[in-house]
């Protein structure tokens, strides 16, 4: 796979996700929105915030969706298909994604609004509850692949997947990959009730920007659910990118519906459950992993 | 091997400059954020060096470790919000002073003792990350554990010293 055809199935990836997530919002399946509403953002009026710290607010939108592409490099999309194949990639996939936190909280505050402030700070109080849930099944992913790297990940699923040989971390590891993406029930820092958050004070080609980001970190992070747990490339009959594509989509598809199906969640539930329930559950998981690999030895 | 080096060197500017901007800034947020600069900086600076595993580690470490810092700066100090304009220095004297001797401990822990020869190979990251797990689990791990138990205890009394006392 050379690498332009590799961008180009990710630009794909990303418009695909963009039209099912307006299928998710409005319940109608629109082929041209994305273009439409991208188009429309840039065309329209850039309101900016009387005194923003304007280093800070420039850099959010871009910092964010660096995040998500960066983490995606060190995604495998087929057998030897990696941008970049890090010896530790599976921790540069959490390296990366910590840095979405960081450009949301810059978002939130370098405005100077009291909407936006508050949101950044409540999606900062979020990420102490599901961080360890994201750090915590991947752990455990590296250590059934022996190793670090996520090609490897993938490798070692050749037999079983991880869905099936560690349930328990993919449930919390897609929970936790939802709350990154500040998906629906996690979308309290970001809704109408902030007067639309961290993204209020953004507008035209900014907001355009913030809005791929998000686009950018879903297809990311389900394509982490995929390498990680759904056996990446691995499938009968089909080229292995084709796996990994239909995969994706079929994860991402499922983040944005399943969320709208429940009431949203306060930070303060999502802490309290994330280290109540989350973080003993991922203890027992790589517990499970350990004794498993134990056991084949 | 030019490369490396200046791009050692470019990066251990940058984390002096984002340091200097800490104290420079009227607001925690900021400040926090400079900090997180510095270190990212200095991630960088092990990722020219060749050890992947602590560069990657160090960046992310300390991306989520500044930020959560800057909300409970934000949360114990009078910065509601961390959009007031505060002095970032304080005991001036006493900083300055502080602030000299570990620069000069730092330059002197660089250039006294002999750190042996350069060299000339690295070994791949995936070895690296590997000796440095047997490396934690072996001959350092009482070093560590004490550190991090340390570290646990701190932050207990910390958080009960902060606590109001109930009658």
């Amino acid at each position: 796979m050379t690498s332009p055809s590799y961008v180009l199935l990710f630009a794909l990836g990303l418009y695909v996700v963009a039209v099912l997530e307006g299928w998710a919002s409005t319940g109608r399946l629109r082929l041209a929105r994305p273009l439409r509403a991208g188009v429309a953002l840039l065309g329209r009026e850039t309101v900016t915030p009387r005194r923003p710290d304007r280093v800070l607010y420039e850099t959010a939108p871009v910092l964010l969706l660096a995040a998500g592409l960066l983490a995606a490099a060190v995604l495998p999309l087929d057998r030897g298909a990696v941008s970049v194949d890090l010896a530790t990639g599976v921790l540069f996939v959490n390296s990366a994604l910590a840095y979405v936190m960081v450009g949301l909280v810059m978002a939130g505050w370098a405005p100077g609004g009291a909407y936006s402030l508050v949101a950044g700070w409540r999606f900062l109080g979020q990420l102490v509850a599901y961080s360890m849930l994201i750090v915590m099944p991947i752990t455990a992913v590296a250590m059934r692949a022996q190793s670090l790297s996520t090609t490897a990940a993938v490798s070692s699923q050749v037999h079983l997947w991880n869905l099936a040989a560690q349930p328990l971390g993919f449930a919390l590891f897609f929970l936790a990959a939802m709350a990154v993406c500040f998906l629906p029930p996690f979308d309290l820092p970001v809704s109408s009730d902030l007067a639309g958050g961290v993204a209020g004070e953004y507008t035209g080609a900014r907001l355009a920007v913030v809005r791929l980001a998000r686009v950018a970190l879903v297809l990311t992070l389900s394509l982490a659910v995929v390498v990680f747990f759904l056996g990446g490339w691995l499938g009968p009959v089909l080229p292995g990118w084709v796996w990994t594509f239909v995969k994706t989509i079929a994860v991402a598809a499922t983040m944005l519906v399943v969320g709208r199906l429940v009431p949203r969640l306060r930070e303060e539930q999502v802490l309290a459950w994330g280290w109540k329930y989350g973080i003993p559950l991922a203890l027992v998981n790589i517990l499970w992993v350990g004794l498993t690999l134990l056991g084949v030895r | 091997m030019t490369w490396q080096l200046l791009s050692v060197a470019f990066f251990g500017l940058l984390a002096i400059w984002f340091g200097v901007t800490v104290f420079r800034t009227s607001s925690m947020v900021r400040s926090a954020l400079s900090l997180l600069g510095s270190m990212a900086a200095v991630g960088a600076m092990f990722l020219a060096m060749q050890a992947e595993f602590l560069g990657v580690l160090q960046i992310m470490m300390m991306a989520t470790e500044m930020t959560i810092m800057a909300i409970f700066m934000v949360m114990y100090m009078m910065d509601p919000g961390g959009l007031g304009q505060m002095d970032m220095t304080h005991q001036k004297r006493v900083s300055v002073a502080a602030g000299v001797t570990g620069a000069l401990a730092g330059i002197l822990l660089a250039l006294l003792p002999g750190w042996g020869p350069i060299v000339r190979s690295v070994p791949g990251p995936a070895r690296q990350t590997h000796d440095l797990g047997i490396e934690l689990m072996n001959r350092s791990m009482i070093v560590f554990e004490t550190a991090g138990v340390a570290i646990l205890v701190a932050m207990i009394a910390a958080t009960s010293v902060a606590i109001a006392r109930r009658r």
